[in-house]
């Protein structure tokens, strides 16, 4: 039997209990309260009178906020207790936790209730990585309990790295090293409260007046985060849908985006992290696609994200970070393995994608905005990218990007999206040699290549580079129409291997080049009708690899499950070549799935046949929310409306599937100020131009 | 090893470093403290040229660590992103030009060019036919 998780979030700090908002033996499940890669409780029970509470029901008030309403005893005899509980958590960048008891009878009552605390400092990073898990470091964690101020310390420090855990209540407290008790008498229908404040220290710096720390936290929940999501709310556009539950999932997926993003301790602005649990962290991939998926709805995402990239871009060969010059990171940490380079993630730039997309993005970005500046302003990191390409991301010299890793005990086995170590393989299961040159990588650098031209050209004044550019991406496109299309099967292969021999999979990275553009159009009705064919779509969207090939599993992350982000890309792709109706069957996939699962949408779900199961089949290694997945639906809505600028105007191109009826979606940011798009499927057309509201 | 902090900082040339943002601009100090003695390094950044002078004047990030800690980061033997979390480093002012140490330092001794595994493979296939 599963249990459910319920999380409160806030950028990369959060915290995951149980459905009591109880954290029990968190040992190696990510459950606790994390901020920076680092756990600061894995122990957190509230009990009365020695008895375990039991949860009557649950408000999730917002993201970052939540309240429990609880009883104490088993079920069977909690319908008439005379005493109840609630449990008011929020997070920002401390946690807090006010436990009121209310006495329903008519007599005072006294109760001892104790709230059990513990943390061991796990590293995130070690209870993602399954090898390491089961071997968890022993931390030797110091404790200060001290009654007189309501307060326990947990400290652990390794040389100068220093975690500290501080708990303060603002009722006195029995303060013991294994949490606090209050032995307390209520009156006649009174109540008790104190705040359980939790502090996470993530460096020496001692001296905080806790209490001042206290009250911010409060004015920033009640006041700042909840003034700050609605106006975010309100700056993306507003969508008015016939279809059922498609307004609330769109607004879902908003807050979703507004819960993940962070201030990094580096850069003043905040950007996406990946996703809860295992990617609370800033990874380039993720964040970069986030960013291309929402580019109509939230564009601030976006020059915050290239500039923190550019910042931490490459900068020196170094075969542990698997860095070179130039290129933009795959992942940025600040756990405890990070610091000691037991892991390479602290800085880790293992992924051959995010470089040319670091590119794309930049482009992208300003055909949205109009923004030269910024272009300006990153030419260097962008030239730098661009040439990382052809200089270091060219392993054998034939032209294509490739990658190997050079860190061989943690580096990244696949650097491409597919990133888990068996996803590029052959029809029969056999994994090619490497360097390994997957076919979406050859996209994003063609891709990167045509857009830093008109970039060179337009904003850089340098004619001659982007003159270099255009015909190396032309290049490009010939070589890889020559050696990637497999002509007796009509589709790309999914890689090759070092020596040019194709990988034969049939995969849905052939709908990231559509994305691209580096298709031919004599090409491209082949390779739409497989991303829609029986093989790859699975009815809820097109799996990662196609049934009835050998190494396909639907439970396989990246050998045959199906990702939102990859279906927005291929969706959005499918549109530019103008195959509509494919796309529309797609998006329309991907919307059932996300309105039947309800909630945040998982970053995957199992490539079953949806005849079959008739129920997106969620898999235990899917996160939500996520970053990608949430703003996946975004780019989703976007691809069917047809959002594209144009010069200074918006253009609206709209194809909807039957069912979607008529959609509006008004104040879209961009050069143009705000715009609106109106749409209907062929039904809503034929029964009028009714508005909606 | 490599060269000391002092060393390195000497023999920096005066030449452009394309390898720096042209946009980045500002000034670090480097206050290298031991045994209640600090020694600082000025370094003023702007238009792809670092100066190097001994001065304690106010800078827009000021980093603190010992000789010995900067000695490492200037050899290439420790990663000034990684320095920083173990809290070897303290930082205080404008952390966006932190970033600047790692293009101004070399980087570790001994790293491949990613050229050099693609050479292996082909050379590996070569070996075997």
């Amino acid at each position: 039997m599963s249990r459910e998780w319920v999380n409160v979030i806030a950028g990369n700090a959060f915290a995951i209990s149980d459905g009591e908002g109880d954290v029990t033996d968190a040992a190696d499940a990510p459950v606790g309260l994390f901020s920076f890669d680092t756990r600061f409780l894995s122990r957190w029970v509230l009990s009365v009178d020695g008895e375990e509470l039991n949860v009557l029901s649950r408000d999730d008030m917002a993201y970052f906020e939540t309240r429990f309403f609880l009883v104490p005893g088993a079920a069977s005899h909690y319908v008439d207790a005379d005493v109840s509980v609630i449990r008011h958590r929020s997070i920002n960048d401390s946690f807090n936790e006010r436990i009121t008891l209310l006495n329903h009878s008519a007599k005072p009552a006294d109760f001892t209730v104790r709230m059990d605390m513990g943390n061991d400092f796990a590293d995130l990073a070690d209870l993602t990585d399954t090898a390491a898990r089961g071997q968890l470091r022993r931390r030797d964690v110091e404790v200060a309990a001290d009654s007189a101020r309501h307060q326990l310390v947990l400290r652990y420090a390794r040389e100068r790295f220093v975690r500290e855990t501080t708990v303060n209540s603002t009722a006195p407290a029995d303060v013991d090293e294994r949490g606090m008790t209050f032995r307390i008498r209520i009156e006649p229908e009174g109540q008790w409260e104190t705040d359980l404040h939790v502090t996470m220290t993530i460096r020496g710096e001692g001296g905080r007046d806790l209490r001042n720390d206290l009250e911010s936290h409060r004015d920033h929940i009640h006041g700042g985060m909840r003034e700050e999501l609605t106006a975010w709310l309100d700056r993306a556009p507003q969508l008015m849908a016939e279809r059922d539950g498609l307004e609330e999932t769109y607004r879902g997926s908003l807050t979703d985006l507004a819960a993940l993003r962070y201030t990094p301790l580096s850069y003043p602005a905040r950007v996406p992290v990946g996703g809860l649990p295992w990617a609370m962290a800033f990874c380039g991939r993720d964040s970069i696609m986030t960013c291309l998926q929402t580019m109509a709805f939230t564009p601030e995402l976006t020059p915050a994200t290239l500039r923190m990239l550019a910042l931490l871009q490459g900068g020196q060969l170094d075969d542990l970070h698997d860095e070179e010059p130039g290129k933009i990171l795959a992942q940025l940490r600040y756990g405890e393995s990070a610091a000691f380079g037991e892991r390479p993630d602290g800085l880790y730039y293992g992924a051959a994608d995010t470089t040319p997309l670091f590119v794309v993005l930049l482009d992208e970005y300003e055909r949205w905005s109009g923004d030269a500046d910024l272009v300006r302003e990153l030419r260097h990191p962008a030239r730098m990218a661009l040439n990382w390409i052809d200089e270091y991301g060219d392993l054998t010299g034939d032209g294509y990007l490739r990658y190997q890793r050079r860190n061989e005990r943690h580096g990244v086995i696949n650097q491409g999206w597919k990133n888990s170590a068996d996803a590029i393989t052959d029809e029969s299961g056999r994994q090619p040699p490497f360097p390994r040159a997957t076919c979406e990588l050859q996209g994003y650098a063609y891709d990167a290549k045509r857009r830093g031209a008109r970039l060179a050209r337009e904003f850089w004044g340098d004619p001659g580079y982007a003159d270099r550019l255009e015909r190396e991406a032309a290049e490009l496109k010939d070589r890889f129409n020559r050696d990637f299309w497999l002509p007796e099967r009509d589709y790309y292969a999914l890689a090759l291997g070092p020596y040019g021999e194709p990988v034969d999979a049939l995969s849905s990275n052939i709908g990231h080049l559509l994305w691209s553009g580096i298709v031919p159009h004599d090409r491209a009705e082949a390779v739409a009708e497989h991303l829609v064919g029986p093989r790859l779509f699975s009815g809820w969207g097109v799996r990662t690899f196609a049934a009835g090939q050998r190494p396909y599993n639907p439970v396989g992350s990246h050998l045959g499950a199906v990702w939102p982000s990859d279906n927005a890309l291929i969706a959005a792709g499918l549109r530019h070549y103008r195959f509509d109706a494919q796309a529309g069957r797609i998006a329309a996939g991907i919307f059932d799935m996300a309105q039947t699962l309800g909630g945040a949408v998982p970053e995957l779900i199992a490539g079953y046949e949806r005849s079959l199961t008739k129920y997106p089949v969620q898999l235990p290694a899917a996160g939500r929310p996520q970053s990608w997945s949430s703003g996946s639906l975004l780019m989703l809505l976007g691809a069917l409306l047809g959002l594209r600028p144009v010069g200074d105007n918006l253009l609206v191109n709209p194809a909807l599937p039957v069912g979607f009826g008529r959609v509006e979606l008004l104040n879209i940011p961009g050069r143009w100020g705000l715009a609106d798009a109106y749409a209907g499927d062929r039904s809503a057309t034929a029964a009028g131009r009714r508005r909606l509201r | 090893m490599g060269a000391t902090i002092a060393e390195h900082l000497r023999q920096l040339g005066a030449g452009r470093r394309t390898d720096l943002p042209d946009t980045t601009a500002g000034t670090m100090r480097l206050d290298a403290r031991e045994d209640g003695h600090t020694e600082h390094w000025y370094l003023t950044v702007a238009d792809q040229h670092v100066r190097v002078t001994r001065s304690g004047d106010d800078a827009e990030l000021v980093i603190r660590a010992t000789p010995a800690v900067f000695d490492r980061l200037a050899s290439g033997e420790s990663h000034v992103a990684t320095a920083l979390l173990r809290n070897e480093l303290t930082v205080q002012g404008n952390l966006r030009l932190l970033m600047l140490l790692r293009r101004i330092f070399p980087g570790p001794a001994g790293a491949r060019h990613p050229r050099e595994l693609g050479r292996a493979a082909m050379a590996g296939r070569e070996g075997r036919r």
